[in-house]
């Protein structure tokens, strides 16, 4: 690209402000797992020969914490399967839909759009009035309604590497529908399916707003959170936001890995056929 | 060989699941909202009545319905302008490797809590937090700032944290359909960079500037964790406002406002869909 994006003040001017914008994202919760490994009560970066793992210790022993972790690890593996399966439906269907494709995207993508907070009140009205008792079935409902979207977009995406003619040519070739799905589009896809199924899994164990009109007599993990936050922060709350936090971010750049390799090698043998 | 008998039978499962869940409990409490408030059984019977939304004007209601659109509208503009530069790092500027990294870095926030994200903020912002020790220590003030924490600002600096990346996103989108022709063509007419940037780069991502608005302005619009963790005492948002609403169990007003802000929602996405055409940006996958 020869726009000017080559000249060096511009270059410079793009990278600084990237760099600001990261600053905003980054900075905070990263002092937060920086505070996580000091040993003081009092909030603040250890000195590197203070650097300790005492509160991540102390988490053991944390009763209502284990119990919430529970809770919100079993929501969390529901909501991840029933999403996951869901979104390959939903975005196969995408693929055969032809004129009504939008349509069928504003659809799925929709309940991103709802605050959570309305959601889970007439999610929770309704159940209420089917005497159905809260309970964590009731918190998967709400948490499908957030994560299928994410999770029909990454997979939706990650169709983009599976061209036409690969279906065409498999359909020339004979192979019915199932035949196509199966051997050619889902293999093809799989990175997506696994970024997919992550992705559903981290929003339903980190998700607040809905949880909190759908919830049953066991809290979930981000809901006590809460809680203990607001009355007085103890520091083996920053150890557990420190844990949660690196198995998100570790998560997340391995699916994004897997999708960058899955990609490099599509094109690396596309390349060698040309 | 693609059949739309069969698109509907596979779109089947999520279109009930998304419709008995989602919209039609939505629908539900929209006509519930015209309902009459029952007090004898703490619920609600079908007495046709406007009653909840002659309330909405009642208790400042209102106000707080209009300045949560304005802080979501502010957050929006405030996280497209921030994100812009990062979408042309990722597009233009970057080698694909560092590009990568890039994307991984604005993905990773969608995925880690927002909670604890909203909470890393009051260790930077409180008293005796990161920034009001760097300012101190650079003598910049003697006394801690008060006003970082638990104010309109702390609110509005842990929104931009939070949505960006739902605006780096759309734009990096809409980036990659810019016709790279048209480019050289605003270069050989003698269009320098910042011409180009204005006049072609950025018309031409219309689509994802309003899509990445929309996301952002949803989100913030309806937002609860950041307004708890962050917000002022005396500042309410929508989402506290009906949870305020609801600990007095006046369902009807609850849905009312939920009515209002879902049209509001509602209409921003079917209009700007119809202008801007944000779906098209999802268009390449076939």
């Amino acid at each position: 690209m020869t726009i000017g994006f080559e000249r060096r003040d511009v270059r410079a001017t793009i990278w600084i402000l990237t760099a600001l914008s990261l600053l905003i994202v980054y900075l905070p919760p990263l002092y937060l797992v920086g505070i996580s490994f000091n040993p003081s009560l009092q909030p603040g970066m250890p000195s590197l020969g203070d650097i300790s793992l005492k509160w991540y210790g102390a988490l053991v022993n944390e009763r209502g914490l284990l119990a919430a972790l529970k809770e919100s690890l079993l929501i969390a593996t529901v909501t991840m399967v029933v999403s996951t399966l869901l979104a390959i439906f939903a975005a196969l269907a995408y693929l055969e839909l032809g004129r009504l494709k939008n349509g069928w995207f504003l659809f799925v993508v929709f309940p991103m759009f709802v605050p959570g907070i309305i959601q889970g009140l007439a999610l929770s009205v309704i159940l209420n009035r089917w005497q159905v008792v809260p309970f964590w079935g009731t918190v998967v409902m709400g948490h499908i309604l957030w994560s299928l979207p994410f999770a029909f977009t990454v997979i939706l995406t990650s169709m983009a590497t599976v061209k036409r003619s690969y279906v065409l040519a498999a359909a020339d070739l004979g192979a019915n529908w199932w035949q196509r799905t199966t051997q050619i589009v889902l293999p093809l896809i799989t990175p997506g399916l696994v970024g997919g199924a992550i992705f559903s899994f981290l929003l339903s164990l980190n998700e607040f707003a809905r949880s909190s009109y759908l919830v049953g007599r066991q809290n979930t993990l981000p809901l006590l959170m809460f809680g203990k936050m607001n009355s007085g922060a103890t520091p083996t709350i920053y150890a557990l936001s420190g844990v949660i936090l690196l198995v998100s971010i570790l998560a997340v750049a391995a699916v994004m890995y897997l999708i960058a390799r899955r990609r490099r090698a599509l094109a690396e043998r596309s390349v060698e056929k040309a | 060989m693609f059949l739309l008998r069969r698109g509907l039978a596979l779109a089947g499962p999520s279109f009930l699941l998304i419709a008995a869940l989602g919209f039609v409990p939505l629908g539900v409490i929209l006509v519930w909202s015209f309902w009459s408030w029952d007090p004898a059984s703490y619920w609600i019977k079908p007495d046709l009545s406007l009653a909840a939304y002659a309330a909405i004007g009642e208790a400042g209601r209102w106000s707080v319905l209009v300045s949560s659109f304005a802080k979501a509208f502010l957050a929006a503009v405030l996280c497209l302008v921030i994100a812009y530069p990062a979408a042309l790092a990722i597009h233009f500027v970057a080698r694909p490797k560092w590009a990568l990294v890039l994307m991984a870095a604005f993905t990773v926030p969608f995925f880690t809590s927002y909670l604890i994200r909203a909470f890393s903020w009051r260790l930077v912002l409180g008293r005796t937090g990161l920034f009001n020790t760097w300012l101190m220590a650079l003598g910049i003030t003697d006394e801690p700032l008060d006003w970082l924490l638990f104010s309109d600002f702390a609110l509005m600096v842990g929104l931009v944290a939070s949505y960006l990346p739902f605006a780096v996103f759309p734009l990096l989108l809409s980036l990659r359909r810019v016709e790279p022709n048209l480019l050289a063509a605003s270069q050989d007419l003698g269009a320098g960079f910042v011409r180009t940037l204005f006049t072609v780069i950025i018309p031409l991502t219309k689509p994802g500037i309003f899509a990445g608005f929309l996301f952002v302005f949803v989100m913030a619009a309806g937002s609860s964790t950041e307004v708890q963790m962050l917000g002022g005492a005396g500042a309410s948002m929508i989402s506290i406002m009906i949870a305020d609403v609801m600990r007095v169990v006046n369902f009807p007003l609850a849905f009312a406002i939920s009515a209002i802000v879902l049209v509001v929602l509602f209409l921003l996405v079917l209009v700007g869909n119809a202008i801007f055409g944000f779906t098209r940006l999802f268009e390449d996958f076939k």
